[in-house]
């Protein structure tokens, strides 16, 4: 037997071989591309979700909104009589140093009363004015929406003053 | 023996290849199960005998569809066949070289090796070649394609497929020789 008869013969017992070789007919499915399911439930949960977040949003505005507004104290650092110091003051020093500063026209919240008084539930007052009271412990507030300043008299009994002047006796 | 000679592997800008383009929708894939589920058997038992396992295989097999498919659209519309098992022997190669280096690292692998009671003698001369040898031979024998189309098909020269070829023969003829 020549090459050429053992090349066929070869030829045929390798076909021969790959043919009892395992085959499969089931190749993988070529469905078209689709969302993840986890993406598509999201999808018709859209409109749920998006009323959701205004809703959200909006409870959050309203909610805020009732919050109480904190302003800097208008002696705080950065603020306009930063360490001004006013609470060493008399309440007229201190309307008159405001004047000089800009602010001729100011709120006094006036705290006034016994706050231990009546058995300890206390019986006091707060008023607001615009003119200065003549006595009592400066404690300066802040600046309102409206651009006055508002600053708070402690005549309260048993008042300590506040700051620098916290203990001193009462202007 | 039947002839089992194939097309040329590229007909890409005759006539002939401008007619199956014009008939094979590209974005199709009804169109593609068509051209290549019929090759899906083969190819699996084609990646057997290069792979020697039989879930390598058709984990192969599933990953040259699959790419296949997605590159559907850039197929010349030449020879399918080729065309898949090109894309399959490199997954395989790919696969051989991640394989080994995944049991070197690990000293075991799940694997279903394939054996075959009938011709053992041939099956283990076959898988004592080369895997790049053992394709080209197959590719060359069982498909009958041409050494330039399979040095296409494996990426290197003629001339490298015509000595791996004759160094393939002339082990699987001792075989032959012994059996005598």
């Amino acid at each position: 037997m020549n090459d050429n008869d053992l090349d066929t013969e070869l030829d045929t017992r390798v076909a021969a071989l790959e043919a009892r070789a395992p085959g499969r007919d089931d190749p993988p499915r070529l469905t078209p591309r689709r969302r993840p399911r986890r993406f598509a439930a999201s999808l018709t949960m859209t409109p749920l979700l998006i009323l959701g977040m205004v809703a959200t949003a909006a409870a959050g505005a309203v909610v805020v909104g009732q919050l109480a507004i904190g302003r800097e104290g208008i002696q705080n650092p950065g603020q306009p009589l930063a360490g001004a110091h006013m609470e060493c003051m008399t309440p007229p020093e201190a309307a008159a140093f405001l004047a000089e500063h800009g602010y001729p026209d100011v709120v006094w919240q006036v705290e006034a009363g016994d706050p231990t008084a009546g058995g300890g539930k206390g019986s006091t007052t707060s008023t607001q004015q615009a003119t200065p009271p003549d006595h009592g412990y400066v404690i300066p507030g802040s600046i309102l929406d409206d651009g006055r300043p508002i600053m708070i008299v402690d005549q309260r009994v048993g008042a300590s003053g506040d700051g620098d002047c916290f203990g001193q006796p009462m202007p | 023996m039947e002839s089992l000679r194939r097309p040329a592997l590229s007909l890409a800008g005759t006539d002939a290849a401008r007619r199956r383009d014009a008939a094979t929708p590209r974005d199709d894939p009804d169109a593609f199960e068509a051209a290549v589920r019929p090759h899906y058997r083969t190819l699996v038992r084609r990646l057997v005998l290069v792979l020697g396992d039989e879930n390598d295989a058709q984990d192969v097999a599933q990953d040259a569809y699959l790419k296949a498919f997605r590159s559907w659209s850039r197929f010349d519309g030449a020879d399918v066949r080729a065309w898949l098992y090109t894309i399959a022997l490199r997954l395989a190669f790919n696969h051989l070289r991640g394989r080994r280096r995944w049991l070197a690292v690990l000293q075991r692998v799940e694997s279903r090796p394939w054996t075959d009671p009938s011709d053992p003698d041939l099956w283990a001369a076959i898988r004592g070649l080369d895997v790049r040898t053992r394709s080209a031979l197959l590719l060359s024998v069982v498909d009958g394609y041409t050494h330039a189309e399979i040095g296409r098909m494996l990426s290197v020269p003629e001339g490298t497929v015509a000595s791996w070829i004759s160094r393939g023969r002339a082990s699987l003829r001792l075989v032959l020789g012994d059996d005598r």
